[in-house]
């Protein structure tokens, strides 16, 4: 047997179309039906053309008992919407997105949502039509080299040249997707192998031994009674611990196993951009965000503590910009996480967990109560209230201006947390992360890691075909939602009925807000005052029945309800203040004692001065 | 310091690439690779120095472990040392 060998079939239930013959397109989408895939997203071409007519055959040969087609293939304007799509309904589901593109321009317009989706740790299964394999490498017509191209920011890549492994190559991707640390997983499917006559067999995976022993390693690892005693003995020992969530308790679904391990020892939560909804923000206990643009009190708390718990979090540079400086005070700190290289990569920690997050926590749960540890925390708690209502965000609420800030708590008036939430990359994310309320994982959708603007409103659409029946946002910039504009009509022609905001400050605010800071205002190329964009005509062009510009002040609650409680595609352009900033910010190279909370949010020291320091971490 | 490893990687289309690719993306230099067949046709294996420190080593290995089509990491010296 060699490594591309199927795994022993385990399993005496034999698949009903087991032995039947089928094309290797047919044998895809087989496998996606087998794996529950209800919603492709993708657009056509030459090198994928067999996929899409089994794709329709299967839809016309399995309706729904509604009517409604099994697998429905919604088309974007550009393959990076279906990436996007396909992210936001596996952000918003936790399920695996599924995109099928052509080659060439097809598979690199999917390199952006790949590399978001594995730097936000995402599971996807891409599949790209390729060239015949007798083509590949002769600069054939549409031929890219996506094996090279995707491996490089892709969990994994298979391309498919032996028709054989075809089926149990598109299956492992699923597993490969969703194990672990999730990730995107590209399946390059060359035109002749989609076309070759395979018999089916129903089940069986590639073997992946290096892969798969490594994993049961991992999930197979517990906390033994030694470390459940370290870790206790060291919080017990603190005066001031806080636990640092990422992430990975979303991807985890841990945030219910967080929630007891917070009720049993009274730790304060601050949570990562990625980790919002993971912990209840409205939680006397939640401190929200923390980081370059994260909450005041979380970032000073953070400074505070003595004791560090990091779950499935990763000390990136918007969270600990100096390593060195981050949580100066604390001596002692624990990470758990599912990814081995992430311990101790940023900063060294005092005690970790290489492991599923969920047992890890309610191991050390069930340990703390059963050995009667109580943390007295009664001084650390009243810190904690002090520094969120001293600091607490805040604007100028007496401009005549819109400010951004107004427009989220307006709108947060309505969903309360209960609304899905997309965004672009800038200064709107960054509103919505500070002033929307977060209850529970899974209903904010945003560009963390790559920070890819464009992001928003394909990830809302995705979001919505997971969640037909809830309110599914996107705030946008006017920025942003240029780069994948094109996507207002799939709403429409889907009849969708997404929201979408966008916060227009005539330009690229965040990127103004640095050379504020740091170029002395020379606004190079942020400045969109000259464009010539009418958004609502777009919308309307597009299909918005619903579609208006907000203007003034006064008329922001009436507009924003009436926009909210439309049960279509709405489409609402708030005019803002281009100069409203977002703060707090701890600058590239500052600690965050050295954060600026600008003229709304008191600070409790003076910060250091920004000077016109080159920017290298924009 | 300068350090060898031992990787045992499945054959298949683009993974020699993918380990190339990972030490150069993340800036580590290989100085010296060989790459050999082994007694399984399917599996080669590749011999890398390179020089880097113990906390960069320690990356390098878990970075490459996450690799789908690796088999095993190993660091011959490191392991005799120990
Ligand atoms: C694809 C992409 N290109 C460039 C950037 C760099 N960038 C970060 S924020 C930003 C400005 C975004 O402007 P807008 O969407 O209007 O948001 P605002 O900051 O104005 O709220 C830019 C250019 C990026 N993040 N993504
Ligand atoms: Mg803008």
């Amino acid at each position: 047997m060699n490594a591309q060998a199927l795994k022993a079939e385990t399993t005496t239930d034999r698949h009903p179309l087991a032995g039947q013959s089928m094309s290797g397109a047919e044998v895809i989408v087989q496998v996606l039906a087998d794996e529950g895939v209800g919603v492709l997203f993708g657009y056509s071409g030459g090198a994928i053309l067999p996929v899409y007519d089994a794709v329709f055959r299967h839809n016309a040969e399995h309706p729904r008992a509604d009517g409604g087609e099994a697998m429905p293939l919604v088309v974007p304007a550009n393959e990076q919407g279906a990436g996007f799509m396909a992210a936001g309904y596996a952000r918003a589901s936790g399920k695996v997105g599924v995109a099928i593109v052509t080659s060439g321009p097809g598979a690199t317009n999917m390199v952006t949502p790949v590399r978001d989706s594995m730097a936000d740790s995402i599971p996807l299964v891409v599949i790209c039509g390729q060239v015949g394999t007798a083509a590949i490498g002769s600069d054939a017509f549409q031929e890219a080299p996506v094996s090279n191209i995707m491996g490089a920011c892709a969990k994994h890549v298979f391309l498919v040249t032996d028709a054989s492994q075809l089926e149990a190559t598109v299956r492992t991707a699923f597993t490969l997707a969703r194990s672990g640390r999730p990730g995107p997983v590209v399946v390059d499917v060359p035109k002749d192998v989609q076309n070759a006559t395979l018999a089916w067999h129903g089940s069986g995976e590639l073997l992946l031994a290096g892969y798969r022993a490594r994993l049961r390693a991992v999930e197979q690892s517990a906390l033994g009674d030694a470390d459940c005693a370290a870790f206790f003995a060291a919080l017990m020992r603190a005066e001031r611990p806080l636990i640092y969530a990422g992430g990975g308790v979303i991807a985890a679904g841990a945030s219910a196993a967080l929630r007891a391990f917070v009720d049993a020892f009274g730790l304060p939560v601050t949570t990562t951009l990625m980790g919002l909804g993971g912990f209840d923000s409205t939680d006397p206990l939640a401190l929200h965000l923390l980081g370059m643009h994260g909450t005041a009190y979380a970032n000073y708390a953070v400074d505070d503590c003595d004791f560090v718990l990091a779950l499935g979090a990763r000390f990136d540079d918007r969270v600990a910009g100096v390593p060195d400086r981050f949580a100066p005070r604390a001596k002692f700190i624990a990470q758990v996480d599912i990814d081995p290289a992430e311990i101790g990569k940023v900063k060294a920690v005092d005690w970790h967990h290489v492991g599923p997050l969920v047992r890890a926590l309610e191991r050390l749960t069930a340990w703390g109560r059963a050995h009667g540890h109580q943390p007295r925390l009664a001084a650390w708690h009243a810190h904690v209230a002090k520094l969120k209502r001293v600091h607490a965000m805040n604007y100028d609420r007496a401009s005549a201006l819109i400010q951004p800030y107004a427009v989220i708590e307006a709108i947060n008036r309505h969903t309360r947390g209960n609304a899905i939430v997309s965004t672009g990359v800038g200064q709107h994310q960054m509103w919505a992360a500070q002033y929307f309320d977060f209850r529970a994982p899974r209903h904010w959708l945003t560009s963390g890691s790559m920070g890819t603007m464009g992001f928003g409103l394909p990830a809302a659409i995705g979001a919505q075909f997971a969640h037909r029946d809830k309110l599914v946002i996107d705030i946008d910039g006017d920025a942003s939602i240029r780069m994948n504009l094109g996507e207002l009509e799939t709403v429409t022609t889907y009849e969708l009925p997404v929201k979408v905001v966008v916060l227009n400050n005539v330009g690229d605010g965040m990127v103004r807000q640095w050379q504020k800071l740091y170029f002395k205002g020379r606004f190079a190329a942020s400045d969109k005052s000259l464009h010539r964009k009418d958004f609502v005509r777009a919308a309307q062009a597009d299909g918005f029945a619903w579609a208006q510009r907000l203007e003034r002040n006064e008329e922001l609650e009436a507009t924003v309800a009436a926009f909210l409680a439309y049960p279509g595609p709405a489409f609402l352009e708030v005019m803002i203040d281009p100069d409203a900033g977002v703060y707090p910010m701890v600058g590239p190279g500052a600690s965050y004692a050295q954060m600026i909370t600008g003229d709304f949010i008191p600070s409790r020291a003076a910060p250091a001065a920004p000077g016109d320091s080159p920017s290298h971490m924009f | 310091m300068n350090h060898t490893l031992s990787i045992l990687l499945q054959n298949e289309a683009g993974a020699l690439v993918r380990v190339a690719g990972l030490f150069a993306a993340r800036g580590y230099n290989i100085d010296t690779l060989t790459v050999a067949a082994t007694h399984d046709p399917a599996v080669s294996r590749l011999t890398l120095s390179l020089q880097c420190d113990e906390a960069a080593l320690g990356q390098i290995l878990q970075q490459t472990r996450k690799l789908v089509d690796v088999l095993q990491v190993a660091h011959p010296a490191a392991a005799l040392a120990a």
